[in-house]
């Protein structure tokens, strides 16, 4: 049977925590290790860990500082990856899987390879809202051909990318692609990872596996949002995209970004000096260009 | 030699002598069964036919010539004496009366075939040359190369050939069970110490031992006890074509070959694909222990011929991982199995010692490029003038570079504080007296001498190459480009003489390292589980 690592980053979500992990160890098909990457929280992380230390499944990794939800998935992937995993579940810490999550997509992964005839490089579940709607950031985009699979009565769809909430990662992906880019901290560290991974083939979308992300609002990534509060996420999702869009697409698909960036702060009448800001931090998108590190292979 | 002494185990179960041997010399006991191999090689050729052959044997560095072109002219170099002459054909033949002269050349004895081999021309004596006075500038320049074609090799799939047919049922046959192997040579080294243990495998499970080797060797191994009741036969080629394919069919139509096992062995590999169109019922399986990254070596071959295959077996996670992720094979296909019962016997966390005398560093393996002793030297030669009296060393070993590396030794000043041991020198004694070992290698699988390390509580720096990292703590694995090796492994080891704390603390990393490594799947179980499955 495979083996397969749950990964779950988190940082400062102790009262949400607890729950994410419950639901992972009561998986109908459980993962056979689960590891869990706390990126130095300072609130009472540490206290919930508490009570998982010691458990022959679980693996607690500590960091000594904040690396960011692309450096924790880096390093929990990697781990995972060093122990053996056949392959990697990951997630945030504020996602609840379905007790049957897992199954559903190593069911589904296994199903749409037998069709396709070739090897997927990742599956992901529905992320649902709170109150049982589709949660606006965590849609994954589809390729074109995305009913491929449904004609053929699989409940699963065809995508390009997806969010790091409830994906699984086979192993010889992360051996053949790497890891997320840890410099990237946090937004587009997800997409990135996986449309470079869809370099293989497309990844799949099961829609029997399923989570709840338990977010405050339901509202997709819109840069008509900007404000002083939130500018620090948007800063790193600028920087990254733009990086992205040049650095592995073309300076036309950055271009694109640049207008659909300007277009929202415009419609969200962000103040000037906001969009300064973020204008200056695609300017150095384009000369970041971080380079995938690879595991090390150890069992 | 007479009728209660056979050659070999050819004499009988593939051929007969027709009369007694006319020999003006005693053959040595190695030289008996190279000779048996080769009469069981030309027996199953030429069944028909009465073969008369005329035995040589050189006191000079010359290979046996035992079944190649060579073996059908009656003349030879003037160094060989004649040994004898002996009349032999194959079991089922009748009284024939067409003779076939052939001469077999037994080679020179084994201790003049051991050294390192130039190819001819000025270029190549120039290239040694270079290695062989600047030894870390020349590797460094390779580490380079080496780098280049591995993120090539990497990036390139290999290509495949053939295609697994439709499996036939295999039919029971009134033949003597058995399996055939291939094999590199019959010498010393760690792929050989496997293959020979499968041997072994196969003989207890009551399957005959057909084993086919295709490198040029003295085979001193071959007198060895496992070799007892298996049918050796060490080819040396050119072969012509006709033989090739008539050797292998007189195989598989005396015996009931149930499955082969490819250790090492080109030859065979590359004729993979004719048996499974002639004998598809036969299973075919292969062992692989380290990925060439120059030249591709046995993986690559592996790879090509991996469609007619049923499965791999691999020693390391890192093999397993390079078939599987990189290239593509189904995970049911790569069998992942280790050799870590091999020499070592765990029987638990050995305990490091930290003693208050200097620190002993040791070197333990063949002195060959693969394993860089030159690398291990300048090491010695940086740490002593860094830390005087506060280190020793022990190198254990011989090999094709010993003249090279003695005089770098002198060179570099170190023959007072370096104890020098060759293989007779049993290791447990330079175990019982090392803190250190260090594993210099440009390229290794997993290194049985780790195993051996970590059991005899001595902790291991070794260069971050092959399957390493699965059993080395993650600080004291090293870079394997050389001035980057030197460098790092100076500091580790200064810091083990300055802080003998930090040396538990790696100690017990490596300890924990190597149980997880010692808790995966056994070689020997898997192995005689699938003999036990072609016996049945």
């Amino acid at each position: 049977m495979s083996n397969v690592a749950a990964v779950i980053v988190t940082y400062n979500r102790a009262d949400k925590l607890g729950k994410v992990i419950e639901n992972v160890l009561a998986q109908d098909r459980p993962a056979d290790q689960v590891v869990i990457v706390d990126n130095a929280s300072t609130d009472d992380t540490a206290r919930v860990l508490e009570q998982y230390e010691g458990r022959p499944s679980v693996e607690i990794l500590r960091l000594t500082e904040n690396t960011g939800g692309a450096g924790g998935f880096a390093t929990g992937m990697a781990r995972a990856h060093e122990r053996g995993a056949d392959f990697v579940w990951i997630m945030d810490d504020d996602c609840y899987p379905d007790s049957d999550a897992l199954r559903e997509l190593l069911d589904g992964l296994e199903a749409a390879e037998t069709r396709m005839g070739l090897r997927l490089p990742f599956a992901c579940s529905v992320v649902r809202w709170s109150n049982g709607d589709i949660c606006e950031m965590n849609n994954p985009e589809t390729t074109w051909d995305w009913g491929k699979l449904l004609v053929h009565g699989q409940q699963n769809v065809l995508v390009n990318a997806c969010s790091f909430v409830s994906v699984m990662f086979p192993r010889w992906a992360i051996t053949q692609f790497g890891l997320p880019l840890s410099e990237y901290f946090i937004w587009f560290d997800d997409q990135e990872y996986t449309r470079r991974v869809t370099a293989a083939g497309p990844g799949v979308q099961c829609l029997k596996s399923t989570v709840t992300h338990d977010l405050g609002a339901n509202r997709g990534v819109n840069f008509a949002d900007v404000n002083a509060n939130n500018l620090w996420k948007f800063t790193y999702g600028v920087r990254n995209e733009a990086s992205y869009r040049w650095h592995h697409e073309d300076p036309f698909a950055a271009a694109r970004f640049a207008q659909r960036l300007f277009t929202g702060l415009r419609a969200g009448k962000v103040p000037m000096r906001l969009r300064l800001h973020l204008a200056r931090k695609f300017v150095e998108g384009i000369r970041f260009d971080p380079q995938p590190r690879f595991p090390r292979t150890v069992l | 030699m007479t009728e209660t002494s056979p050659l070999g185990t050819g004499q009988g179960l593939v051929y007969e002598l027709t009369s007694s041997p006319r020999l003006f010399h005693d053959l040595t006991p190695r030289e008996s069964r190279l000779l048996d191999g080769a009469l069981t090689f030309h027996a199953l050729t030429r069944p028909d036919e009465n073969l008369r052959v005329t035995v040589l044997r050189t006191e000079n560095a010359h290979f046996p010539a035992l079944t190649d072109q060579r073996t059908e002219r009656i003349e030879w170099a003037d160094d060989r004496t004649v040994v004898g002459s002996v009349t032999a054909r194959h079991r089922a033949a009748g009284d024939q009366s067409r003779i076939t002269d052939l001469v077999v050349d037994l080679g020179g004895p084994p201790a003049k075939l051991v050294g390192r081999t130039t190819p001819p021309g000025r270029l190549f004596a120039a290239r040694d040359r270079v290695r062989s006075e600047v030894p870390v500038a020349f590797d460094a320049l390779r580490q380079l190369r080496t780098d280049r074609l591995e993120n090539r090799r990497m990036a390139r799939p290999i290509p495949r050939v053939g295609s697994l047919h439709e499996r036939a049922p295999r039919a029971n046959r009134e033949l003597p069970k058995a399996v055939l192997f291939g094999m590199h040579w019959l010498e010393l080294g760690g792929a050989e110490k496997w293959a020979n243990q499968t041997v072994e495998l196969a003989k207890a499970a009551g399957l005959l031992p057909i084993i086919l080797t295709d490198q040029t060797s003295a085979h001193p191994d071959i007198v060895r006890d496992v070799f007892d009741g298996a049918l050796v036969i060490p080819l040396t080629h050119p072969l012509s074509n006709v033989q090739e394919s008539r050797l292998l069919a007189r195989l598989f139509s005396e015996f009931d070959i149930h499955g082969i096992h490819v250790h090492h062995c080109v030859w065979l590999y590359q004729r993979l694909p004719w048996i499974r169109t002639h004998f598809p019922w036969v299973e075919m399986v292969d062992s692989l222990h380290i990925i060439e990254w120059r030249t591709g070596g046995f993986v690559d071959v592996a790879l090509r011929m991996s469609n007619v295959m049923d499965a791999h077996h691999v020693i390391s996670p890192q093999l397993r991982d390079y078939l599987i992720d990189r290239q593509g094979l189904k995970r049911d296909k790569v069998v992942l199995a280790t050799l870590t019962d091999l020499t070592a016997s765990r029987s638990g966390a050995a305990h490091h010692r930290v003693g208050s005398g200097p620190l002993t560093v040791a070197f333990v393996g063949r002195l060959t490029q693969q394993k860089r002793p030159y690398l291990f030297l300048r090491l010695a030669a940086q740490l002593r003038r860094e830390l005087g009296d506060q280190v020793r060393f022990i190198m254990h070993g011989d090999g094709e570079l010993a003249a090279e590396t003695a005089r770098q030794r002198a060179r570099l000043g170190l023959d007072a504080v370096m104890t020098v041991r060759d293989s007779t020198v049993p290791v447990d004694r330079t175990w019982s007296e090392a803190d250190v070992l260090v594993v210099s290698s440009d390229n290794e699988g997993v290194t049985l001498t780790s195993f051996e390390a970590d059991a005899a509580g001595v902790l291991v720096v070794s260069a971050d190459v092959g399957s390493q990292a699965s059993v080395i703590a993650d600080d004291l694995l090293v870079p394997r480009a050389p001035l980057q090796f030197l460098k790092t492994a100076t500091g580790l080891i200064r810091r083990m003489v300055e802080d003998p704390a930090q040396r538990n603390t790696w100690a017990r990393q490596q300890n924990q390292k190597m149980s997880d490594f010692a808790a995966l799947p056994k070689a020997r179980e898997w192995t005689r589980r699938l003999y036990e499955g072609w016996a049945s």
